[in-house]
């Protein structure tokens, strides 16, 4: 419970932080014209969703990881068995993070809202 | 990623700019599969040994795979579907590791040209094995007409399900592919010699996992499409 608190308290103060921030690259952009804004924000959106992307990942991996090890110390017999399900395990998981990776991909390099900032 | 060029083997024989790279390595995966097969056809024997020793550990770990899965009716049908497709993601994957080749696999049209039939084949064998019941597949669980707005709701769940699998499918392996040649050329700008070369190691392991998971995925989705109880 006391987490949780911390964790929401932490994000809260994260974004009043950063809200200042925001709103002077927009003022800068707008001044100049250009959509530098819109790097900004692609820079900004790509490093926090891979990073969030990479945090539930690495919670996911570790559980199966070490509920694996569990198993193969109680039955050192089926080791191979539980290796291949954990290697496959793995990279179901590993493949929700590249999901977030090819977001911050198509946000920072395709550009999806090229003629709008033309 | 203009400031990244790299050149390519390729280039010196097929003009990049009328048939991209993804095509060319692609059909370059399909001649060197073609090769190993005739070599083999050449002079194969009972008790195996070399290339055909290593083609045949495949070739019976997928075979397994397709038994215990699928079952023995469907099973021959749809063996060499799959077996091709893990074929051809191991070589293609294999191929990026290569300096001076691309992987097919890293461009998101191969991956979906590869997931798009998957998805095809899993309606096609669904209804050609359990004929008009197959939409008791989507219907879920309780079939009775007092179930309706259940049936109703499983049928719209399973339906977008359903069509997220070709799409996962094809960004699982992309993703896969296109981080670990991203990470590769930033890591060998940044500090080269020797980390790219762990990257590398790794990068053999996600090869040959990926290909792996495609097919499991994907002989799954065809066993769930045409198993005999339910």
């Amino acid at each position: 419970m006391k987490k949780t608190v911390v964790a929401i308290s932490l994000t809260l103060i994260l974004l009043w932080v950063l809200a200042p921030l925001c709103f002077a690259a927009e003022a800068e952009a707008a001044a100049k014209g250009s959509n530098v804004f819109y790097y900004a924000m692609a820079a900004l959106a790509a490093g926090i969703g891979v990073g969030i992307g990479a945090l539930g990942c690495g919670l996911g991996q570790g559980v199966a990881t070490s509920k694996a090890c569990e198993g193969i110390a109680r039955n050192p017999g089926a080791s191979g068995k539980i290796t291949t399900s954990l290697i496959i395990g793995l990279a179901m998981v590993e493949s929700l993070t590249i999901y977030a990776l090819v977001v911050a991909l198509i946000i920072l390099f395709v550009n999806p809202f090229g003629k709008l900032l033309q | 990623m203009e400031a990244l060029h790299e050149t390519l083997l390729m280039d010196a024989i097929i003009n990049p700019e009328k048939i991209p790279h993804n095509v060319s390595h692609a059909f370059l995966v399909c001649i060197i599969l073609i090769l190993v097969a005739l070599v083999i056809r050449k002079s194969i024997r009972l008790v195996p040994k070399g290339t055909q020793n290593f083609v045949e550990v495949i070739t019976e770990a997928i075979l397994n795979l397709v038994d215990e899965n699928i079952g023995h009716h469907w099973g021959k049908t749809l063996f060499p579907f799959i077996c091709t497709i893990f074929m051809f993601i191991l070589v293609g994957n294999c191929m990026g590791l290569i300096p001076g080749f691309t992987a097919p696999t890293a461009n998101i049209n191969t991956n979906a040209a590869m997931a798009v039939p998957v998805f095809l084949a899993t309606h096609y064998y669904g209804i050609r094995v359990h004929g008009i019941k197959y939409i008791y597949h989507f219907l879920g669980p309780v079939r009775s007409i007092f179930a309706l707005p259940l049936m109703i709701l499983m049928f719209v769940v399973e339906f977008v399900g359903h069509l997220a699998r070709p799409l996962t499918l094809t960004v699982r392996l992309f993703g896969n592919m296109i981080a670990k040649h991203i990470l590769l050329l930033v890591l060998a700008i940044l500090a080269p010699w020797i980390i790219p070369t762990s990257i590398l190691a790794l990068g053999v392991l996600v090869s040959v996992v990926q290909a792996f998971v495609f097919t499991l995925l994907a002989t799954l989705y065809l066993a769930g499409a045409v198993e005999e109880a339910h």
